[in-house]
């Protein structure tokens, strides 16, 4: 929406100013005799009401044609097209107005318009359009850069608190000394064990590291950053946790932001799978389709549990991140049911080259 | 310390494996006896009014409930061991008060010295002597102030355990020894005092309005004025609560 338009008190202001410029085209009438100050007033106010909407009406044109995708032929026909009918608008109005107004209503018309007028008026009317054209097509190049700087800076914030989270997923303190607290436990009694939830945390470590410098991975890698993941907490947690995931050979080479799947992993243990007692499965489910990458968690989450703040911050981080990224195009939601937690996530396909 | 007592322990830990560890590291100390393990806070609760154990090994984050809030409602004070993977809040608040703690991952050598002072502070509670009394003090002081204002309030009610989240509290009553707290129309018993619950609430949502009264302000509909000088608060469950005159000069602050 027009930014005069969207705002009452600039709205005012603008209207306002109109209407003074009204009364001082009325006064310039009245010195030229062209009219009485009634028939002046009568005259210019409406007029300049209608117009002060009219010039209004180039920013739509102007953002009609984004600067950068202009092609001057088109652009200038269009624009001098515009300004044309304005120049009639402002004169067809002017004349019905004085018809309507002064003929019908008062018997003589509010102001004499001989033929050069006319003149006047239509190549008033297409300066003025003109002149409107230019000055919004600046305001939007000025709209345009302060946007562009704006959203420059906010995803700078967004990417370093991505960065941070993921630095500290990589040193969760809780995950790191309770996975080392189970490998301490089970060289007592399974070395072999032992050894493995070694290589596990080890994997899961280094490939977080890796991902952290990229900005897209395909939904495989990061599968196979959270088989690490869940296969160190399946030996924490043992038969309490159980993990299917169910991701289509298609879905697997899709793109999407690192640490996107592996934290919603994270909250099923915390917040869903540890509050029950006896456990559960998380289900992963993801697919494409129609162009759309699908991806679904779902966990059992304890009854009587009031839902933790805990595991809305990490979803809107989820949220931010994936808007940051992705605009409009990507969606995440959460729906908590009576005994399970659902959550999500559609995202278009974006595909390696080549792949 | 002599080896003809025995002392009975109870190991909680909602990982079976950071169980399995500690009944390890047990094995050799012939003078100890696993009675119990439970894998959650609730269970945990049971389990110490159940057996009395003269050793409990107290995990701090568990499901349902945590160590501490186990610790409150079975109102135990010694014989407690805590465990923690990471829990910087819960750290500081140790050393502050001289409680007994092992970080996991923890050493056979760690985990037998603190077995040693256990065994120690036990066998000065048999003689009553001074060390157990300032471990009990420590671990009340633990107990009674969390960092961060309560969320939940814990009451337990014969077997069972009520977790109310504060937010539904509406109003709370001393009633001699006991606080009566209103929930959703019901009434709840507990045994503590009125100022140190006040204490431990978040101060912008609840505000004490006279001696024997807390309100939830979310819960607070009117302000109403039965006399000359004389107010009263009524809440969205209809009920009417007085308030003393420096109840309203608070309340006014507030609201």
């Amino acid at each position: 929406m027009h930014p005069i338009l969207a705002d009452a008190r600039k709205l005012l202001f603008y209207e306002l100013a109109w209407l003074a410029a009204g009364v001082g085209f009325a006064a310039l009438l009245r010195l030229d005799e062209q009219a009485d100050w009634v028939g002046a007033l009568c005259f210019t106010l409406p007029l300049a009401l209608v117009w002060s909407f009219d010039v209004l009406s180039a920013y739509y044109v102007c953002r009609s044609q984004p600067y950068r995708q202009r092609r001057w032929p088109v652009t200038l026909s269009l624009f001098g097209g515009a300004s044309l009918l304005s120049g009639l608008v402002f004169l067809g109005a002017g004349e019905t107005l004085n018809y309507i107004g002064g003929d019908i209503v008062r018997g003589h018309a509010f102001v004499t318009m001989p033929s050069a007028a006319w003149v006047m008026y239509f190549l008033g009317g297409f300066a003025l359009y003109l002149l409107s054209l230019l000055g919004h097509d600046v305001l939007i190049a000025f709209e345009t850069v302060q946007d562009a700087a704006r959203r420059e800076a906010e995803s700078r914030v967004l990417a370093r608190d991505a960065e941070l989270q993921m630095l500290r997923t990589q040193i969760n303190p809780h995950f790191l000394f309770n996975s080392l607290n189970s490998i301490s436990a089970l060289t007592g009694f399974d070395p072999a064990a032992a050894r493995d939830m070694t290589v596990d945390l080890a994997q899961f470590f280094r490939r977080t590291l890796a991902l952290a410098e990229r900005e897209r991975i395909t939904l495989g890698e990061e599968v196979a950053l959270s088989e690490h993941f869940l296969a160190i907490e399946k030996r924490r947690f043992g038969r309490k946790l159980n993990a299917e995931l169910r991701i289509s050979p298609e879905a697997a080479q899709c793109l999407l932001p690192p640490m996107t799947l592996q934290p919603l992993l994270e909250n099923a243990i915390k917040h869903g799978i540890r509050q029950v007692d006896g456990g559960g499965t998380i289900a992963v489910d993801a697919l494409v389709r129609e162009g759309w990458l699908h991806i679904a968690v779902l966990n059992p989450v304890a009854r009587e549990d009031t839902p933790s703040s805990g595991h809305g911050v990490g979803l809107k981080n989820i949220r931010e991140r994936l808007a940051v990224l992705y605009g409009a195009r990507a969606r995440i939601a959460w729906r908590r049911g009576e005994s399970q937690f659902a959550i999500e996530i559609n995202l278009p396909v974006d595909k390696e080259t080549g792949a | 310390m002599s080896s003809s007592t025995r002392l009975r322990a109870l190991v909680v830990d909602d990982e079976d494996l950071a169980r399995h560890l500690i009944r390890e590291y047990l094995q050799g100390h012939a003078d100890i006896e696993v009675v119990g393990e439970c894998e959650n806070g609730l269970d945990a609760v049971k389990q110490i009014g159940a057996l009395d154990p003269d050793l409990v090994f107290l995990d701090i984050q568990m499901p349902r409930l945590t160590g501490l809030e186990v610790l409150e409602l079975t109102g135990r004070r010694s014989g407690v061991i805590f465990t923690t993977a990471y829990d910087e809040h819960a750290i500081k608040a140790f050393e502050l008060h001289a409680v007994d703690y092992l970080l996991k991952p923890f050493s056979k050598a760690r985990f037998d010295d603190a077995l040693g002072r256990a065994r120690t502070l036990h066998a000065s509670a048999s003689a009553a002597q001074a060390p157990v009394q300032a471990q009990g003090q420590g671990v009340d002081a633990l107990v009674a102030r969390r960092g961060a204002p309560l969320e939940r309030i814990l009451i337990r009610d014969r077997e069972q355990v009520h977790v109310i989240p504060v937010e539904q509290v509406e109003c709370i009553e001393a009633q001699g020894d006991y606080l009566a707290i209103e929930v959703d129309g019901k009434c709840h018993l507990k045994p503590q005092r009125i100022s140190e619950i006040e204490e431990q609430l978040d101060p912008t949502r609840f505000l004490r309005v006279h001696r024997s009264f807390i309100i939830n302000l979310a819960h607070l509909q009117a302000i109403e004025r039965p006399g000359p000088d004389r107010h009263a608060a009524r809440l969205r469950s209809g009920k009417r609560v007085p308030i003393s005159r420096s109840g309203y000069e608070k309340l006014r602050e507030l609201v």
